[in-house]
C-alpha cells in the first residue's frame, strides 16, 4: 500500500491561514489502512481545527467528506457539489489523490495535508515498513523474494557492502541488513548457488531516472 | 492516550486535560482519590478556553463519506 503520514496541526493551520472554508476530504483506500487520511482521520482533523481556530478567535467552517478512491476522477466526482461551498479543499489522500483533485477540479486549489512516504507494508500493529520503490523492473525472482532496492541502503544487486554486521545495516543498528535476509532465505530455499552469479548493472531507464512514467495499455482504452 | 494528549496540545487545550486510569469496580477509594486529582488538576488548569464557543463553531453538518 502507499503509506502516508499526517502533516502537523501547525503546518495545516499555515496552508490554510488564507481561507475560511475547508472541506477536508479523506480517502478511503491506502491512506484509510494506514490511518492516515481516512474517514475517522478526516473527522479528527476537522475537530482539531474547528477548535484551534476557534481558540484563536477566527473559527475556520471545516466541511468533511470521504472518497471511495481519491486517485480516480468518478470517485471523486462525489464531492463535485460541495466545493462550491468552499474556498480550499484539504485533501487526506497520497501525493496521487492531491494531483488528480487539482487536474479534476481546475476552479479550486488542492492541498496536502499529508506526506506521502512511501510503499510498504504493515509488519506488526502500527509499523510500516517499506518494500518496494517501483524500480519498474522486478528482481524479487533472483533475490529470494526481498527487494533489494528498497530494503538495503544503498540498493545494491550484489550485496551485502562491508558495512553489514551481525545481520545489521551500518545507517543504523535496527535496520536490518536487506543482504543478509535475502541469504539466509536463498539459503532456506536451497538456492545459495544462484548467488555466485553476478547480477550485471540495473537499467535504471525503468525507474525514476527515465523521467516521468507512463502505461498505456491499448487493449484498455476507449476507443473515440 | 498519548495520541489524544498530543492533539490537545497542538489545538491548545492543552493535554493535561484528559488522562486514563486503570481501576476495578470495588476501588471506590481509590476512584474518589482520582475523582479529587482530577477536580484540581482542572481547577489549577481553569475552564475549557473554547468556553461555550465550541458549540457554536461551524460545522459540516452533513460529513461522513460520500460514495
Amino acid at each position: 500500500m502507499i503509506v502516508a503520514e499526517q502533516k502537523s496541526l501547525e503546518e495545516i493551520k499555515k496552508l490554510l491561514a488564507p481561507y475560511e472554508k475547508v472541506l477536508i476530504v479523506g480517502c478511503g483506500t491506502c491512506v484509510t489502512v494506514c490511518f492516515a487520511g481516512g474517514e475517522k482521520e478526516v473527522s479528527i482533523l476537522a475537530s482539531a481545527l474547528r477548535m484551534a481556530t476557534g481558540l484563536e478567535g477566527k473559527p475556520k467552517q471545516i466541511l468533511e467528506a470521504t472518497v471511495q478512491r481519491q486517485c480516480e476522477y468518478e470517485y471523486n466526482e462525489a464531492v463535485a457539489d460541495k466545493l462550491k461551498e468552499v474556498d480550499v479543499v484539504l485533501s487526506l489522500a497520497c501525493g496521487i489523490g492531491v494531483q488528480t483533485m487539482n487536474e479534476q477540479f481546475k476552479q479550486i486549489a488542492t492541498l496536502p495535508g499529508l506526506n506521502t512516504t512511501f510503499l510498504g507494508q504493515p509488519t506488526e500493529q502500527g509499523v510500516w515498513a517499506e518494500r518496494c520503490q517501483a524500480c519498474g523492473d522486478c528482481v524479487l525472482a533472483t533475490t529470494g523474494g526481498i527487494c533489494p532496492i528498497a530494503r538495503c541502503s544503498k540498493s545494491l544487486l550484489n550485496g551485502p557492502c562491508g558495512g553489514s554486521q551481525n545481520g545489521k545495516c551500518e545507517i543504523n543498528p535496527e535496520v536490518t541488513c536487506a543482504w543478509n535476509e535475502i541469504y539466509d532465505r536463498m539459503k532456506a530455499l536451497g538456492r545459495l548457488q544462484e548467488m555466485l552469479e553476478v547480477t550485471p548493472s540495473k537499467d535504471w531507464r525503468t525507474s525514476r531516472d527515465g523521467g516521468p512514467r507512463k502505461i498505456i495499455r491499448e487493449d484498455l482504452r476507449l476507443t473515440k | 492516550m498519548h495520541y489524544v494528549k498530543q492533539l490537545l496540545d497542538q489545538i491548545g487545550l492543552g493535554g493535561d486535560r484528559v488522562e486514563m486510569f486503570f481501576l476495578s469496580s470495588s476501588e471506590g477509594a481509590h476512584f474518589a482519590e482520582i475523582c479529587w486529582e482530577m477536580t484540581e488538576r482542572i481547577r489549577r488548569l481553569g475552564p475549557n478556553p473554547l468556553g461555550g464557543h465550541c458549540a457554536t463553531l461551524p460545522t459540516d453538518t452533513e460529513g461522513g463519506r460520500s460514495e
